[in-house]
C-alpha cells in the first residue's frame, strides 16, 4: 500500500457562531468562485458549537484575523492511503476501518496526534507538519510513502534515522475516556458535480449561513442525548466535492444533483468528547476506529475544532447509547461488539459502545 | 446546464450524419447546399454545404460525455455518462422499433455515485461498454457494462432502497452490475479500447496510463505519466496512442510503453481535444481552449535505408476553419481530411476540409511530379514536335538531348557542334564558330607555320585571349583611303590595318588569311547560305558598292528570293557622297523603317560621317561579329579599344555567347560563361567550351571545375554513365591535370606487390582504370602469375581459373561469338576479364562472369557463402539509360 504525503500545507481553523457574518464574504468566495482564489483545499464543517474551517495556505489568506477566528497554531499536512487496487480487501467495510490498524493505530502509539477528515472521496489524516519525520518512521514499513511535490510523486526514504527513537510526549498513559453522544438524527455522505454548484448556491448558503436549529444547545442539556444535532460539512479538495448533512437538510437539495452510493446508506453519528477535545491528545481515533475495525464496520470520521465525530452506518447500528456500567461489569456475551473504554483518570465512568448485527 | 462544452460526433454509418451535444443531443445531417430555396432549418455549414437538424433530445441531464454505439442496428443508439455516474443509452430521430426498445432507456448505475468522465465502446465485441468515472475511496473507476445483460439480480433491491430519487424508473431498465470492474481506488479520465486485441482497453487513470487486460483483470500494465487525458489511438498505427496533459501531446508506442516517444511542443493553454485523422496517416489534431485555430501534427515516419532508428519528422501547421472560438470538432469518418467544427458558443457549425500540404519532385529527367492528397500529377514536358511549340524547351532537357547527339565531342570540325546543339541556338552558333576560328588560327600557327602571320612567340596566347586583347597589343597601324572599287571617285573614308587588326578579322571570320583583306571567299559562302543582306553589307563594306548590289540581285532573282531586295539594291546604286543630296536625306530616315539589320546599316554607313558609325555599331541586332569587324576596319586607334570594352562589358553582363569573341577564354571570358551559366544553366556548353580552347589557367578557375563537376552529376543522375566516361576521356585529354590518379590497386596475396608492374609497358606510372584489368601484352607467357614473385593469381570463383586467364566461354547463346572474339588478342583487356570482387565477403573473379552470375542470384557464387553482394550496391542494378 502506498501513503502519499499531499501537497497541501493546510491550517486549521475555527469561527465562532456569532462572528461568521465577518468571513461569509471569504467563505463564498472559497466556496463557489473557485477560479478567483488559489485554495486547493477547503473544508467547512458546522457544528452546533461553531464552524471548522481547514483549508491550504493560500485559502488561509483570505480570511481576515479576528477575535472570532481561532487558529491552531500548527501546519498540517494530510496524508493519504492509496490500496492501489492490487490488494483485494476481504473487508467491505470502508472508511477509517480500513486504515485503523494501518496507520492510526501505529501513530496513536507513537503519540502523534491526528486530525481525521473523511470524505465522500477518501479519507485524509493531517498530522502536524513537526511530526511528520515520526509519522514517516513509523509507517515506512508498512507503506511506500511518496510525497507529493508539484504533481509529481517522490518517494521518501528513512532520512531521518535519528528521530526513529524520538516519541512524542510522555511514556503512554491510559488515554482518558471521553463521553459519547449519539443523537438521532441520520446522515448521508455525498457529493456533486463542481458543475452543478452555481444551481444549488442559493441553497447551500441557506443550509450553511442561516440554519437556526432550535435544537442547538445540546451542550447545555446533556440529557438531550438523542436529540438530533446540526452537523454539516462542506469540503472541495482538488476539484472534488464531499457534503456530509443530515435527512432534513438533505431534503432542501434537488435530488437528482446528489451523488451518494447506489444503496443509499444512512448513517449514525457518535460524537466523542464531553469538553472539547483540544489538539494534543493522541489516541482517540485510534480508540474509536480498532474496534470498528475488529468488528469490520464502516465509519467515516470527521474531527472539527471541538469535538470528533464518527459516522457508523446506520443498518449496523440498531442501538447505540452510552450505558454507565461498573468497570468489570462487562456481558460480552450479549453484545456483537463490545468497546470497552479503560477508567477515566478523573472516574468512573465507562461508556459502552456497541453494534448489533441487523 | 447551459454552460457544458459542446462536443461533436460522427455517426458510425452516416457519413451525413452528425450528433452535437452540449446541454442537449441534437442531431444533424449534412448536405449541399440546395439551390436557391433555403429550406428553414437549415444551417450552412460551408459555401457548398449545410444541415439540416433532424432530431432533438433532451431527456438526458447533466451529460459528461456521449458514446455511438457502433453496430448498424439500430443505428442512432448512444451512450450518455452523466455527472452521477449512471450511463444511460438513448437514441435519436428513430422510430421505436423493436431492437431499439430494448436498450433505449436502459441505465448503468455504478455503486457509488460520482462524475462520469468517458465512455467508450468495444469495437469488436459492440455489446461492451466501458465507462470510466471518478474516483470513490476503494471503488472500481473503470466499469465495463453488457448492455445486453438483462437485468441485475439485485436490481429489486436496489430499487427498494431509492428513497431520496425521484426518479421513477422501470427497474428492468437498471442494471447495477457491471461485467468488469477496473482500477480500483483511482480515478478515470479517459478510455479507449486498443485496436490490436479488443480485449484490451487503455485508460488514463490518476496520474498514470494502464493497459487492462480483460482477460486477466488483477493484472494491468501501466505507466506513470501526468499525460492521462484523452487517449486515442491512431487508426492507422495501432500501437500508437496520443494523450494528453494541459498544454502538452505525448505519443506513446504500446510496444515500448515506458516513456512517450514523442512529446508535441507545449501550447500556453491547456488542450481540450487531440483527435487521430481517420482518413490520413499519421496527422493528429488538436484544440486548445478559447482558441479559434486548430492545430495539426503531420508525423510521417520515413524509413531510412540504414534502417536506424530515426524521430519521425513533424509538421506542425495551423488551421482556422471559422472566425469564432472553437467549442469543438470531430473529423470525418471517411471524407478526406474534412471535419465539422463547432464554435464554442451559439453552436455555430462549419465543415471544413483541411487542404493537403503539396509535395512537389522534380525528376532528373525534367518530369515533374507533385502530390496532394490521395492524388499524384505528373507533369512532363510537352514534346510536341512538329507544333513548333511556343515554349522553348526546358535547359536540362535540351542539354539531354545534346549529350546524347554526342554535343561537344567533335573536336575536327569544331563549328559542327552547333549543329549536334540542334543548329537553332544563334548564340551557341557563333560560340562555336568562335571556337573553331581560335583553333583554326591557333592550329595554323602551330603546325603550319604559316610564314605570313608568324607573329612573335607571345602571341600564341594571344588567340585565346580575344579580339579585346589583340586590338590593345596593336600598334603600326596604317590608314588608308582607298576608292570604290570599280570606280575612281575617292572615298573620303578612312579605312585602319594593322597585323593585329588582320589577325582580329580572321578571327570575326572575314578573311582567312592576312594580310590582304580578300572577302570573296566569305562572300561566296554566305551566298551559298543564302544570307544575301549579311552579305552584301560585307561587300559593301569591303568598298565594293557593285558586288553588294550585284549580290542584292542575286537573292532578288534566287527562288524563293525577295524581291525587295532589288528595290534596296536600285536605292544603293543612287548613292552620292554629296553632304546635301536628296538622296542621303531620305536614305538616313528611311533607313530605319528596313527590317533587315544588314540592310539598314548599310545605308547607315553610307549617310554618316567617317569615323562616326554609330548606326552600325550599336544595331544591337547584327551580329557581334561583324560589327567587330567593322569596327576593326573603320574605328582609329583611340576609337576601337573603347568600342571594344563598351561592347565586352555589354556582352558580360548580358551573358551573351558571342561576347567569347572579344574575351576570347580568358578570365573575362569565364566572367562571360559565368553570366551566360546564371542566366541559362547551360554547364554543358560552358564544360565543353571551357574545356576546348583553353590554357591551363582557366581550368583551374574554381567556377569552371564546378561546372565540369556538375555537369558529371548531371550524366550520373541522367545515368548517361557512358556520356560521362566519354566526357572523363575528353577530359583528361584536353586537361591532363584532371586525371584521377590510380586509387585502387590489385595486390598480390603472396608478395603484397601491385599486379600492375609489369602488366604496362610503363610499371611505375598509374594507369587509370587499366589497374583493374591485366592490361599485360597478351604476349606475355605468365599473365597468370604475380609479376613480382611468380606466384599464381587468385582464382574465378565460377570459372576456377587463375585470374589474367582470360574468360573462355560464357553460357548462353553468345557463345559462338565469344569464341570468334577470344582469338583476336585485344580481347584480354577486355572489361570481360578485369578483377571484380565484393568488399564485403571479398569473393570475386572476372568480371564478365560475375555479372552473369549475379543477373540470375542474389547471392555470393561461393558456396557457403551467404553475402548477397550485388545488393549492397545501391546502383548495381541500375542499368544505363545510354546505350552505347
Amino acid at each position: 500500500m502506498d501513503l502519499h504525503i499531499l501537497d497541501h500545507r493546510l491550517r486549521v481553523t475555527c469561527i465562532s457562531k456569532n462572528g461568521l457574518a465577518n468571513f461569509t464574504h471569504a467563505l463564498i468566495k472559497l466556496i463557489f468562485l473557485r477560479n478567483r482564489t488559489r485554495c486547493k483545499f477547503f473544508s467547512l464543517t458546522e457544528t452546533p458549537e461553531n464552524y471548522t474551517v481547514v483549508l491550504d495556505e493560500e485559502g488561509f489568506k483570505e480570511l481576515q484575523p479576528s477575535e472570532h477566528l481561532q487558529v491552531e497554531s500548527s501546519t498540517w499536512l494530510p496524508l493519504n492511503v492509496v490500496s492501489n487496487g492490487n490488494i483485494s480487501s476481504s473487508s467491505q467495510a470502508v472508511g477509517v476501518t480500513k486504515i485503523a490498524k494501518s496507520v492510526i493505530a501505529p501513530l496513536a502509539q507513537q503519540h502523534v496526534s491526528v486530525f481525521m477528515l473523511s470524505t465522500y472521496q477518501t479519507d485524509f489524516i493531517l498530522v502536524r507538519e513537526k511530526d511528520l519525520s515520526v509519522v514517516i518512521s513509523t509507517l515506512e514499513e508498512e507503506f511506500n510513502i511518496y510525497r507529493e511535490v508539484e504533481g509529481e510523486s517522490v518517494p521518501v526514504g528513512c532520512q531521518n534515522v535519528s528521530n526513529v527513537l524520538q516519541k512524542n510526549g510522555k511514556e503512554a498513559l491510559h488515554p482518558t475516556v471521553h463521553p459519547v453522544l449519539i443523537p438521532q438524527n441520520q446522515f448521508g455522505v455525498m457529493s456533486l458535480d463542481p458543475d452543478t454548484l452555481p444551481s444549488i448556491a442559493t441553497t447551500l448558503i441557506d443550509v450553511l449561513f442561516y440554519s437556526n436549529s432550535p435544537k442547538v444547545d445540546s451542550q447545555s442539556s446533556p440529557n438531550q442525548d438523542l436529540d438530533c444535532i446540526k452537523f454539516f460539512s462542506f469540503s472541495l479538495i482538488d476539484g472534488y466535492i464531499s457534503l456530509v448533512m443530515d435527512t432534513e437538510a438533505q431534503r432542501q437539495f434537488p435530488a437528482d444533483l446528489l451523488f451518494t452510493s447506489s444503496s443509499r446508506e444512512l448513517w449514525r453519528m457518535v460524537r466523542i468528547g464531553g469538553q472539547p477535545l483540544g489538539f494534543d491528545e493522541c489516541g482517540i481515533v485510534a480508540q474509536i476506529s480498532q474496534p470498528l475495525a475488529d468488528g469490520d464496520i464502516s465509519a467515516y470520521y470527521i474531527s472539527t475544532f471541538s469535538f470528533d465525530h464518527a459516522l457508523v452506518t446506520h443498518t449496523r447500528c440498531h442501538r447505540a447509547s452510552s450505558v454507565p456500567l461498573q468497570q468489570n461489569a462487562t456481558e460480552p456475551s450479549l453484545l456483537d461488539e463490545l468497546v470497552k473504554f479503560p477508567p477515566t483518570a478523573k472516574g468512573s465512568r465507562v461508556f459502552l459502545f456497541y453494534s448489533l448485527c441487523s | 446546464m447551459s454552460g457544458s462544452k459542446p462536443d461533436i460526433l460522427w455517426s458510425p454509418h452516416h457519413p451525413d450524419r452528425y450528433v452535437i451535444c452540449d446541454s442537449e443531443l441534437g442531431l444533424y445531417r449534412i448536405g449541399p447546399v440546395g439551390g436557391t430555396e433555403t429550406k428553414p432549418g437549415t444551417l450552412p455549414l460551408s459555401e457548398e454545404t449545410a444541415a439540416t437538424l433532424l432530431a432533438i433530445n433532451s431527456d438526458t441531464p447533466y451529460m459528461k460525455c456521449v458514446a455511438w454505439y457502433p453496430k448498424h442496428e439500430p443505428e442512432c443508439l448512444l451512450a450518455v455518462g452523466q455527472a452521477n455516474g449512471r450511463v444511460v443509452l438513448t437514441s435519436l430521430g428513430q422510430s421505436h422499433n423493436s431492437t431499439c426498445k430494448e436498450l433505449v432507456g436502459k441505465e448503468f448505475v455504478p455503486k457509488h455515485a460520482r462524475q462520469c468522465n468517458t465512455l467508450a465502446w468495444n469495437p469488436v465485441d459492440n455489446n461492451l461498454l466501458a465507462a470510466g468515472l471518478d474516483k470513490h475511496r476503494a471503488d472500481f473507476s473503470v466499469l465495463i457494462w453488457d448492455i445486453s445483460s438483462k437485468f441485475a439480480p439485485e436490481t429489486s433491491v436496489a430499487a427498494e432502497k431509492i428513497r431520496i430519487s425521484t426518479v421513477d424508473l422501470d427497474s428492468s431498465m437498471v442494471v447495477t452490475k457491471p461485467l468488469y470492474e477496473l482500477g480500483q481506488n483511482d480515478a478515470c479520465l479517459s478510455l479507449c479500447w486498443l485496436f490490436r486485441d479488443p480485449k484490451l482497453l487503455l485508460a488514463g487513470m490518476h496520474r498514470n496510463l494502464a493497459i487492462f487486460d480483460l482477460r486477466n483483470t488483477s493484472q494491468k500494465m501501466f505507466v506513470n505519466t501526468k499525460a492521462i487525458q484523452g487517449v486515442t489511438v491512431d487508426p492507422h498505427f495501432h500501437d500508437r496512442v496520443a494523450s494528453f496533459f494541459e498544454g502538452q501531446v505525448a505519443i506513446w508506442d504500446l510496444r515500448k510503453f515506458e516513456k512517450p516517444v514523442l512529446t508535441l511542443t507545449e501550447q500556453s493553454k491547456p488542450l481540450t481535444k487531440v483527435a487521430w485523422c481517420p482518413t490520413r496517416t499519421g496527422l493528429l489534431a488538436t484544440l486548445t481552449r478559447d482558441s479559434n485555430v486548430i492545430r495539426l501534427y503531420d508525423m510521417q515516419h520515413t524509413p531510412t535505408p540504414i534502417g536506424d532508428e530515426t524521430e519521425p519528422t513533424i509538421i506542425e501547421r495551423s488551421v482556422q476553419p471559422c472566425e469564432s472560438q472553437i467549442g469543438s470538432f470531430a473529423w470525418h469518418p471517411s471524407s478526406q481530411n474534412r471535419m465539422v467544427v463547432v464554435s464554442a458558443t451559439n453552436r455555430v457549425m462549419t465543415d471544413f476540409t483541411v487542404f493537403e500540404r503539396i509535395s512537389l519532385a522534380w525528376s532528373s529527367t525534367t518530369s515533374l511530379m507533385w502530390a496532394c492528397g490521395r492524388h499524384l500529377y505528373d507533369c512532363a514536358e510537352d514534346s510536341a514536335e512538329g507544333a513548333e511549340s511556343t515554349v522553348e524547351k526546358d535547359i536540362a532537357t535540351k542539354m539531354r538531348e545534346r549529350a546524347q547527339s554526342r554535343y561537344g565531342h567533335d573536336t575536327l570540325q569544331v563549328w559542327r557542334n552547333h549543329l549536334l546543339a540542334g543548329g537553332n541556338d544563334p548564340q551557341l552558333k557563333s560560340l562555336w564558330y568562335d571556337l573553331s576560328y581560335i583553333l583554326y588560327v591557333s592550329h595554323m600557327k602551330q603546325c603550319a607555320e604559316d610564314m605570313e602571320l608568324k607573329l612573335q612567340g607571345n602571341k600564341q596566347s594571344l588567340v585565346y585571349s580575344g579580339i579585346k586583347n589583340i586590338i590593345r597589343t596593336s600598334s603600326g597601324t596604317t590608314e588608308s583611303r582607298r576608292c570604290w572599287i570599280g570606280s575612281d571617285r575617292q572615298t573620303d573614308v578612312p579605312r585602319f590595318s594593322s597585323e593585329e587588326r588582320c589577325l582580329a578579322l580572321r578571327l570575326c571570320g572575314w578573311i582567312s588569311r592576312g594580310p590582304d583583306i580578300d572577302v570573296e571567299t566569305f562572300l561566296r559562302s554566305l551566298e551559298q547560305e543564302r544570307e544575301w543582306e549579311r552579305a552584301a553589307a560585307i561587300a559593301l563594306f569591303n568598298l565594293d558598292i557593285r558586288r553588294a548590289i550585284q549580290i542584292l540581285n542575286k537573292g532578288a532573282t534566287m527562288e524563293k528570293g525577295d524581291l525587295n531586295l532589288n528595290v534596296v539594291a536600285m536605292a544603293l546604286s543612287g548613292y552620292t557622297d554629296e553632304k546635301s543630296s536628296l538622296w542621303r536625306e531620305m536614305c538616313s530616315s528611311l533607313r530605319l523603317q528596313l527590317k533587315n539589320p544588314y540592310l539598314c546599316i548599310m545605308f547607315a554607313f553610307l549617310t554618316s560621317e567617317p569615323g562616326a558609325y554609330d548606326g552600325v555599331l550599336y544595331e544591337s541586332s547584327v551580329a557581334v561579329r561583324d560589327r567587330v569587324a567593322f569596327a576593326c576596319m573603320f574605328l582609329s586607334d583611340a576609337q576601337l579599344p573603347h568600342y571594344i570594352d563598351k561592347l565586352t562589358n555589354e556582352m558580360k553582363e548580358a551573358g551573351n555567347l558571342e561576347g567569347i569573341l572579344l574575351t576570347g577564354l580568358t578570365k573575362d571570358g569565364v566572367d562571360l560563361m559565368e553570366s551566360f551559366v546564371d542566366r541559362t544553366g547551360d554547364v554543358q556548353t560552358a564544360s565543353f567550351c571551357t574545356l576546348k580552347g583553353s590554357p591551363g589557367e582557366v581550368l583551374k578557375d574554381p567556377r569552371v571545375q564546378c561546372w565540369i563537376e556538375n555537369y558529371r552529376n548531371l550524366l550520373d543522375a541522367w545515368r548517361f554513365w557512358h556520356k560521362r566516361a566519354e566526357f572523363d576521356i575528353l577530359r583528361g585529354k584536353l586537361d591532363p591535370s584532371s586525371k584521377p590518379l590510380a586509387q585502387v590497386f590489385v595486390s598480390c596475396n603472396f608478395c603484397g606487390k601491385s599486379i600492375s608492374y609489369s602488366c604496362s609497358a610503363m610499371p611505375h606510372q598509374g594507369r587509370g582504370f587499366s589497374q583493374y584489368g591485366v592490361s599485360g601484352s597478351p604476349t606475355k607467357s605468365k599473365v597468370t602469375s604475380c609479376p613480382g614473385c611468380r606466384k599464381p593469381l587468385p582464382r574465378c570463383a565460377l570459372c576456377l581459373m587463375n585470374m589474367g586467364t582470360p574468360v573462355s566461354s560464357c553460357s548462353g547463346p553468345g557463345k559462338s561469338d565469344e569464341k570468334v572474339d577470344l582469338t583476336r588478342e585485344n580481347k584480354l583487356s577486355q572489361f570481360n576479364n578485369w578483377f571484380t570482387w565484393c568488399h564485403n565477403c571479398r569473393h570475386g573473379g572476372h568480371a564478365g562472369h560475375m555479372l552473369s552470375w549475379f543477373r540470375d542470384h542474389t547471392e555470393c557464387p561461393v558456396s557457403a557463402c551467404t553475402c548477397k553482394c550485388m545488393q549492397l550496391d545501391t546502383t548495381g542494378n541500375l542499368v544505363p539509360a545510354d546505350s552505347s
